[in-house]
């Protein structure tokens, strides 16, 4: 171990010492280059939880170019998003192995305020390691401020990325009179609603089932654009605010044109139920595009169409997701170089193009830039659009989300169940969260005011 | 008389057996009493305490706690009972002599829902489950019934679980009690119908006192078995909906791996332990007692 790190250390010496050596060489060469850069942690191997989604299955198969041409190599753990974070913290509290964390927005502030990950300034500071073209202004500002910044610090590049889109049957649309999807959730639910609720066919699915999906696709996504939010600049509740109750409310009287057992309804059943003709319409991630596209998994066929999600009264703010990467803290220095030239060469402007063309979701607006992209890709124009009006605090994504986040999911369901209205629901979500903060020290000012 | 044995010969044979234990039962149990005494939460490290008997307070006077064992109590009070009266039927027809090649198929299938991995179960129902295209809606369809919103319904998903761990279990309490059925020395249960044409004489009077030991032995393993069924109901229902499923093993998961509240889930762990004990201690205290 002394060994090792010794060797590392001396490893990013060379590197730091070599740097104005190399952009010098840079210079006259007139480029910078992967294979240089990593030259020096060859041999390195770097440890990484992945989730099996499109995105991960696109750099996977990408991967083989990375470790030919730097030498390290990327050891991968495919895990169910749901073990995800506590495979991560017990790692990270019990000083593992993990090199790079996989940060959901959500995650973030915690991951952060532990010191579980390193500032990318760490590494931008340093140009042997930093590619000249990394272009920071060439990420959409929306999921790279999500997805990676905390409290003003950029912790982490936007890597697997998410907007919520309105999927639906266009041929089903059609045959009840109408030629685009509702503009807004009203229209969804007093026009759509009715017109295509029939025959056991339903107008529209809200996965709700009582886990992060219960939080985030069911109730943050009926707060936002009725002018909710789950607190107050203050941090009280802001759940039993006007518009919070209205955004709701909206959802109970929604329920009508939403299959019978909606609550029990996760990704896959509402991706399925769209894909086989049984409901209309669905507000659903944009990574679902290649499961809703290919004839393998979908009836839609040509009948797939997307839009951004509707528009309520205080606009479009459409559900907003996704992951980042950054380097752990805990890794050596070597491990830490080498994972950081991983990140940054996945999340590259050269190899976006190949990202998405294998099924993932690049955040660098370059990737779309090409109009006829949006014929192969129907998902782009909506997604360009939806990123840009969104709420990076969509979810808080301070330290205490994971606790406030299963008291929404209790207590969202119970309310949609009708166990108990909706304006106890959400005064009792309001309560617990309180004292979650309370208990955190946001109130007396131990902790800054950060969502 | 005995041959009498060395001390060093019986720790040597314990000895592996005691360390064993003591490396994956009694530490990791000392353990969590230590960290149940502290507020522990591995996402706030930096405010570890010692609070001692805070986090014992905070769980019994916790609704959220007596609701789910309030929920495995109910669980337990209608699925032992059934799967005792379903498996002892069934040990009564495989204890009557004749047809031995269908005996044997039947306790070979009886090993396989036991066998079978609990959240592979639980994954199972959900599947077979499905209002929409699972095959127990296609099947009741068969029969002119409607589809059932079976995990989507707070009462029908409670019901689910209970039927899926009567459909898991039964085999087990069968095949225990069969074993006990064995027992009885058979020149007693013949004597026994030469005097009666009853079958449920002979069941109770003479049957019956041989099965108690086994039917202890299935009341405490199902008694723990129920106080931490986790992986079934959790990968068929997660809980839901609201809190229908949410039985306490599941409640100290979400307590410990996803709110990362060592410290309280601890807490109820030690105390879930403590009535699992009693309860245990309460059987043989008034069923064992018969045969002693």
């Amino acid at each position: 171990m002394r060994l090792k790190l010794h060797a590392s250390t001396l490893a990013l010496a060379a590197a730091g010492l070599l740097a104005p050596g190399l952009m010098l060489t840079a210079g006259q060469a007139g480029a910078w280059s992967l294979e240089e850069a990593a030259k020096p942690f060859a041999g390195t191997e770097v440890n990484v939880l992945f989730l099996d989604r499109p995105g991960y299955n696109a750099i996977k198969q990408m991967l083989p170019e990375f470790e030919a041409a730097t030498g390290i190599k990327m050891n991968i753990t495919t895990v169910p998003y749901e073990n995800a974070l506590g495979e991560q913290v017990r790692d990270f509290v019990a000083g593992g192995d993990i090199d790079i964390a996989l940060v959901d927005l959500v995650w973030l502030g915690n991951f952060a305020e532990n010191g579980w990950i390193l500032p990318v300034e760490t590494f931008t500071s340093n140009p042997a390691l930093t590619d000249p073209d990394l272009d920071m202004a060439d990420f959409f500002p929306l999921p790279l401020k999500a997805f990676g910044e905390w409290n003003g610090t950029l912790y982490g590049l936007p890597f697997d990325n998410y907007s919520g889109l309105m999927f639906y049957n266009a041929c089903m649309l059609k045959d009840a009179g109408f030629d685009a999807p509702p503009a807004t959730w009203e229209e969804l639910k007093d026009v759509y609603g009715p017109a295509l609720t029939k025959d056991g066919k339903y107008a529209y699915a809200l996965q709700s089932k009582r886990n992060e999906t219960q939080s985030a696709d069911s109730f943050a996504r009926m707060l936002w654009p009725f002018g909710g939010s789950f607190l107050t600049a203050e941090f009280k509740s802001n759940l039993n605010s006007p518009e919070s109750q209205a955004g709701l409310q909206f959802r109970q009287d929604l329920m009508k044109y939403m299959p019978e057992g909606i609550v029990a309804y996760d990704h896959s059943e509402a991706v399925n139920a769209l894909a086989q003709g049984d409901v209309a319409m669905l507000t659903e991630w944009s990574a679902f595009y290649s499961t809703l596209a290919s004839p393998e998994t979908s009836k839609l066929g040509d009948c797939l169409a997307v839009a951004p999600e509707p528009k309520g009264p205080a606009g479009r703010k459409p559900a907003l997701g996704g992951f980042s990467l950054a380097v752990a803290t805990q890794a050596d220095e070597a491990e830490r170089a080498a994972a950081w030239l991983f990140i940054q060469w996945a999340t590259s402007k050269a190899n976006a193009g190949t990202y998405l063309e294998k099924g993932g979701v690049p955040a660098r607006q370059s990737a779309y830039a090409d109009p006829k992209l949006a014929e192969t890709y129907k998902f782009i124009p909506a997604l360009v659009e939806s990123w840009q009006d969104g709420v990076p605090e969509f979810r808080p994504r301070f330290a205490e989300w994971p606790a406030i986040t299963e008291i929404v999911q209790e207590w969202g369901t119970k309310m949609m169940l009708g166990e108990v209205s909706v304006e106890e629901g959400a005064k009792t979500i309001g309560e617990k969260m309180e004292a979650v903060l309370a208990e955190a020290g946001y109130y007396d000012g131990k902790k800054p005011l950060a969502q | 008389m005995t041959p009498k044995v060395s001390r060093l010969t019986l720790a040597a044979f314990l000895g592996p057996a005691v360390f064993a234990l003591a490396v994956v039962g009694i530490a990791p149990m000392l353990f969590a009493v230590w960290k149940s005494l502290h507020f522990f939460n591995l996402t706030k490290l930096a405010q570890q305490k010692f609070v001692g008997l805070d986090n014992y307070a905070a769980v019994l006077t916790d609704p959220v706690f007596w609701q789910a064992m309030g929920r495995t109590a109910l669980l337990f009070a209608v699925s032992v009972p059934v799967q005792i009266a379903i498996g002892l039927t069934i040990a009564l027809v495989l204890h009557r002599p004749g047809l031995t090649l269908w005996k044997t198929l039947t306790r070979l299938a009886l090993v396989l829902p036991m066998a079978t991995t609990y959240a592979v179960v639980g994954l199972l129902a959900q599947v077979m489950l499905n209002q929409k295209y699972g095959v127990i809606n296609q099947m009741l369809g068969w029969l002119g019934v409607a589809p059932i919103n079976f995990i989507g319904d707070p009462q029908n998903a409670f019901i689910a679980v209970i039927l899926w761990d009567i459909w898991q279990w039964t085999p087990f309490v069968a095949l225990v009690l069969l074993a006990g059925l064995s027992t009885v020395p058979p020149e007693i249960e013949e004597a026994a119908k030469l005097e009666t044409k009853s079958n449920w004489t002979v069941l109770r009077h003479v049957q019956l006192p041989y099965l108690i030991p086994s039917l202890v032995a299935v009341l405490i393993l199902r008694t723990a078995d129920t106080l931490k069924l986790f992986d079934m109901p959790f990968t068929m229902t997660r809980g839901g909906p609201g809190s229908a499923t949410e039985f306490i093993a599941i409640l100290i998961e979400r307590v410990g791996n996803r709110q990362f509240d060592i410290g309280m889930a601890s807490a109820q762990a030690m105390i879930m332990l403590a009535l699992t004990i009693l309860l245990a201690r309460l059987y043989i205290r008034l069923f064992y007692r018969e045969v002693r």
